[in-house]
C-alpha cells in the first residue's frame, strides 16, 4: 500500500521509502524511515498537500510525492506512549539542581 | 595554546531550533551580514568578547542534514570544513531532541570540536520533558549545554564552555558512531584505501568513506580526481551488492537507518516524555487554520492583510518622504541661480536618491509583515494551503506571497522571494513577478482607459489588464520551470513547525536588515540608473530653442496683454521649449529611432519617447506623455485627458495597445537592479529583457489589430 491512499485519520507504518533520490533523501533526513510509524493528519483544503505526523513531526508532502512511499495500515493506540528507560542519574529540569 | 586567541564559533542546527534567537542573544547588535561566496543564501556574522578574548560567532543556515543536497547544506559543510572553526555549536531543539539529533550525529562523524547547545530548556521545563544530560553527554561524546534564547539562560555559561573546548580543556569524545556489519565492513575497507591517496591527507578518512557510501555528490567529485579511485570505485560497488543482497536496500538507507537506530536508543536512555494524549495549542489552531472549508478564506485574508500592510499603511509614509524630498529641492532652488547645476542637483541627484528611498517603507512593512508570518510558523501553512494552485504553474506554495506583493511593487516581491529554497523555483517566480501589475503603472490606465472609455467599460477594460498580466507572468513560470529551469525542483516535503510568538527583537531586525541590503546593494545600481536616464532626457540642449525662449518670454514680457494672459503665454511658451528639449534629447532620438519599430502597435515617436522615460519608473510615462503631446496643443489650457481625446494620434486601439505594452514591457530600472542583485549575474537578465519585449511586442500587436477589427 502507499502512503498516498490513505485516508485521514489513518495510522500505518512505513515498509519502504521510494525511489526518488532528493525526496527520500529529504524524508530519512526528518526520521522517516523504514519502521516509522505515522499517522494522516489532514488534506490541504484544495485536496493536495496532505500531513502527516510521525516522531512529533507535522510534515506535508505532495501526494506525487507520497505515491513512492510504501506503507502497511497499523490499528491500535497511538505509537507515542513513552518506553520504559534506565534509571540513572537523572537532571529534571525545572528543579534546582 | 596561547591564552589570548581569538576564537571562532560555527553555530548550526535545524531549522526552527532557534538558533538565529540564540545568536541574536550570544552577539547582542555586534553583527554583519552578508552572503556566503557563489550562493544567495545569508550569512550572519557576530562577534562577543569573552574572558578577554575575541569570539567570532558564524552563523550557518539551517539545515536537518549534511547532504549536498541543498544549497543550506552546502554551505554549512563547506564552511565546516574548510573554514575549519574552533568550535562548532549544535543548536538542539529540547523539545525535539529525536530530530534535531540526527544533525549532531553527523557532526560527530566529521570528527570537529562539538559542544552542543541544548536550546528552548523552558519549552522542555512547560512540557515536563526529563533529559539524563550527563548520559547524553557520554553517548555523544560531547558537552551539552541548556540554554534559553528567549528567557537568556545559559548564555553565559555557553560562551565559558565555547572558551573551554577551544583552548582544549574539555575533552571531545570523538565518538565512533559504529554501523551495521556489512556497512562497516564497507567503511573501514574504503577508508583503508583512502589512507593509501597522499592527496587526502588530513581529511577525515572514515567520514569520506561513509559519504561515499551515502552516494555524496561532493564526496564522489573530490576522490575522483584521484587514482585510488579505481579501487574504491569497486569497494563501492561491492559494498551496494551486499546491502542489496542481504537487507534488499542500498547503503545509503541502511547508513541513515543505523544513526536513526542510535539516536533511538540514545532517546531511550536518556529522554523521558509523559504522554499526554490532549491535542497541543498548534493541533488546535491548525484544526482551524488548515479547515477543508476555513483554510482558504483564512489564507486570503492574511494575504490581503499582508498587503495592505505594506501598500495602504506605506502609501502615507512613501508621500511623506516625496513631501521632504520636495521641500528640500524648493529649499534648495532659490539657493542655486545657474539653471543648469539645479537641474543636475535637483533633478538629477535629488530625485535620483529619492527615487530609491521612496521605496522603503514598503520594503520595511512588508519584511515586517513576513518575517511575522515565517516566525510563527504560518508562512509553512500558507504554502501548505496554496501549493495545489502554484504546483499547476511549475511553482512551489510559497511562491504565492512574493507573487500577490508584486502587485503592489516589484522589488520587495523580488526580495522576497528568499524563502523560496531552490534556486529555479526562486528565478522562476522572480521572471513571474514584473508581470503582477505595479501600483506606479496604475495611473497610465486610470488615464487611459477614462479617456477613450465609457466608465463603465473603463473598469472591465483595466481588469482585463491585470487578468492578463497574471496570465503572462504564470505562463512565463510556467514555461521556465518545464524547459530551462527544469532540473531541482524542490521537494514539497517540509516541516509545519509548532506555532510560536515571534519576539519583537528579531522581527525588527530581519526589516532592518532588509532595508541595509536594499539600499546599499540595489541602490547605488538603481541611482546610477535613474541618473542616466535623466541625462538622457536632458541632454544635448538645444541652444536654439533655449533663445526662441527667451525671445518669446521677451515679447509676452513687452506685450500689451493683462497679467492673466501674460502668465498663461509664459507657461504655454515654457511647456513648448520643454517639450522640444525633450524631443531633442537622446530619449527623444531614441524615441524617434523607435517609431518604425513601435508603428504596428499603433504608437507614434512621441509614446516612443514616453516609453523610453518610462524605464526610469512606470508613472514617468504619464508624466513625460503630458509633455509632450501638449506641444502641438496651442488651443486653450485643458486637461490631459481632453488633450488626449482630441490627439489624432490616439484613439481607443491605441489606448488598449499602449496599456498592454506598459503592462508586460521592461520593468523600471529600480526592479531591474533588484533582480540583479538576486539572481547574482546580468546574463538572465539581459535573457529576461530580450523575452519580455518580445512578449510586450507581440501582445500589443495583437490586442491593436484585434482592437481596430472588433473596435
Amino acid at each position: 500500500m502507499k502512503l498516498s491512499q490513505l485516508k485521514v485519520g489513518d495510522k500505518a507504518v512505513v515498509t519502504s521509502t521510494g525511489s526518488d533520490s532528493l525526496v527520500r533523501r529529504r524524508l530519512m533526513d526528518l526520521g522517516l524511515i523504514r519502521g516509522t510509524e505515522l499517522k494522516v493528519l489532514r488534506v490541504a483544503p484544495l485536496g493536495d498537500p496532505i500531513e502527516i505526523l510521525f516522531k512529533g513531526l507535522y510534515l506535508t508532502l505532495r501526494k506525487a510525492e507520497a505515491e513512492g512511499i510504501g506503507v502497511r495500515l497499523h490499528g491500535g493506540e497511538a505509537p507515542q506512549a513513552p518506553e520504559p528507560g534506565r534509571a540513572g542519574h537523572r537532571f529534571r529540569f525545572g528543579r534546582a539542581s | 595554546m596561547s591564552g589570548g586567541r581569538d576564537i571562532t564559533v560555527a553555530l548550526t542546527g535545524n531549522p526552527n531550533a532557534g538558533k538565529s534567537s540564540l545568536f541574536n542573544a550570544i552577539t547582542g547588535a555586534h553583527q554583519r551580514v552578508g552572503n556566503f561566496p557563489g550562493v544567495t543564501i545569508e550569512k550572519h556574522e557576530g562577534f562577543v568578547d569573552c574572558q578577554g578574548r575575541r569570539i567570532t560567532v558564524v552563523d550557518l543556515p539551517g539545515t536537518y542534514s549534511l547532504t549536498p543536497f541543498s544549497p543550506e547544506e552546502i554551505v554549512t559543510r563547506r564552511f565546516i570544513i574548510d573554514e575549519k572553526p574552533d568550535v562548532v555549536v549544535n543548536v538542539v531543539e529540547g523539545a525535539n531532541l529525536e530530530r534535531n539529533l540526527l544533525l549532531t550525529v553527523q557532526l560527530m562523524e566529521m570528527g570537529v570540536d562539538l559542544l552542543v547547545a541544548l536550546n528552548m530548556i523552558d519549552e522542555v521545563e512547560e512540557k515536563g520533558i526529563s533529559i539524563d544530560v550527563k548520559q547524553l553527554q557520554q553517548l555523544l561524546g560531547s558537552h551539552i549545554v541548556p540554554t534559553s534564547a528567549r528567557q537568556k539562560r545559559g548564555i553565559d555559561a555557553l560562551l565559558e564552555h565555547i572558551v573551554r573546548v577551544a583552548d582544549g580543556r574539555i575533552e571531545i569524545g570523538k565518538n565512533k558512531l559504529v554501523f551495521s556489519p556489512e556497512v562497516e565492513h564497507a567503511v573501514e575497507k574504503i577508508a583503508g584505501l583512502l589512507l593509501h591517496e597522499r592527496a587526502l591527507d588530513g581529511t577525515n578518512h572514515r567520514w569520506l568513506a561513509v559519504k561515499l557510501l551515502e552516494n555524496d555528490r561532493e564526496a564522489y567529485r573530490l576522490v575522483r580526481q584521484y587514482p585510488v579511485w579505481v579501487r574504491v570505485e569497486l569497494a563501492l560497488q561491492e559494498a551496494i551488492v551486499d546491502c542489496e543482497r542481504m537487507h534488499r536496500t542500498d547503503p545509503e538507507v541502511l547508513i541513515t537507518e543505523d544513526r536513526h537506530a542510535f539516536i533511538r536508543g540514545a532517546m531511550q536512555e536518556c529522554v523521558r516524555q509523559p504522554y499526554d494524549g490532549k491535542a497541543t495549542l498548534t493541533d488546535r489552531i491548525d484544526t482551524v487554520v488548515l479547515n477543508r472549508v476555513l483554510g482558504l478564506p483564512i489564507f486570503l485574508a492574511v494575504v490581503w492583510g499582508i498587503f495592505q500592510l505594506t501598500f495602504t499603511l506605506g502609501a502615507p509614509l512613501t508621500r511623506g518622504l516625496e513631501y521632504l524630498f520636495m521641500l528640500a529641492a524648493e529649499a534648495l532652488s532659490p539657493r542655486m541661480p545657474d539653471p543648469f547645476t539645479r537641474s543636475i542637483l535637483i533633478d538629477g541627484i535629488l530625485s535620483g536618491v529619492g527615487g530609491v528611498v521612496v521605496f522603503l517603507p514598503n520594503i520595511v512593512l512588508l519584511f515586517i509583515g513576513l518575517s511575522f508570518l515565517e516566525a510563527s510558523g504560518y508562512m509553512a501553512r500558507a504554502a501548505f494551503v496554496i501549493d495545489k494552485v502554484m504546483h499547476r504553474f511549475g511553482l512551489h506554495g510559497k511562491s504565492f506571497i512574493p507573487m500577490v506583493t508584486g502587485f503592489g511593487c516589484s522589488i520587495p516581491a523580488i526580495m522576497a522571494t528568499r524563502t523560496l529554497k531552490s534556486r529555479s523555483d526562486r528565478l522562476a517566480t522572480i521572471m513571474a513577478i514584473p508581470f503582477m501589475s505595479c501600483g506606479a503603472k496604475l495611473p497610465l490606465y486610470v488615464l487611459l482607459s477614462g479617456a477613450f472609455f465609457p466608465p463603465a467599460t473603463a473598469a472591465n477594460v483595466m481588469f482585463g489588464i491585470y487578468l492578463l498580466g497574471i496570465g503572462v507572468g504564470l505562463w512565463t513560470a510556467w514555461m521556465l520551470k518545464s524547459t530551462v529551469l527544469k532540473s531541482d525542483s524542490e521537494p514539497f516535503v517540509m516541516e509545519l513547525p509548532p506555532y510560536r510568538w515571534p519576539t519583537l527583537a528579531s522581527v525588527v531586525f530581519q526589516a532592518r536588515m532588509k532595508a541595509v541590503m536594499y539600499l546599499k546593494k540595489a541602490g547605488t545600481l538603481i541611482l546610477a540608473a535613474v541618473m542616466i536616464i535623466w541625462a538622457a532626457s536632458n541632454f544635448p540642449r538645444s541652444r536654439e530653442i533655449d533663445a526662441e525662449l527667451s525671445r518669446e518670454k521677451a515679447s509676452i514680457g513687452a506685450s500689451e496683454a493683462g497679467a492673466e494672459q501674460k502668465a498663461h503665454a509664459l507657461r504655454l511658451a515654457e511647456s513648448k521649449a520643454q517639450a522640444g528639449q525633450l524631443e531633442y534629447s537622446v530619449a527623444g532620438r531614441a524615441g524617434r529611432l523607435l517609431e518604425p519599430l513601435i508603428r504596428p502597435l499603433g504608437f507614434d515617436w512621441r509614446i516612443g519617447i514616453a516609453l523610453v522615460t518610462g524605464l526610469a519608473a512606470k508613472e514617468v510615462v504619464v508624466s513625460t506623455l503630458g509633455t509632450i503631446v501638449s506641444i502641438g496643443h496651442t488651443g486653450q489650457a485643458a486637461d490631459l485627458v481632453s488633450i488626449l481625446r482630441s490627439d489624432p494620434g490616439f484613439s481607443p486601439p491605441t489606448a488598449i495597445s499602449l496599456m498592454v505594452f506598459v503592462l508586460l514591457y521592461i520593468p523600471c530600472v529600480a526592479s531591474m537592479g533588484v533582480m540583479k542583485k538576486e539572481v547574482g549575474a546580468w546574463q538572465p537578465v539581459l535573457a529576461y529583457t530580450g523575452y519580455v519585449l518580445l512578449v510586450a511586442w507581440v501582445a500589443s500587436f495583437i490586442a491593436y489589430r484585434l482592437a481596430l477589427a472588433f473596435g
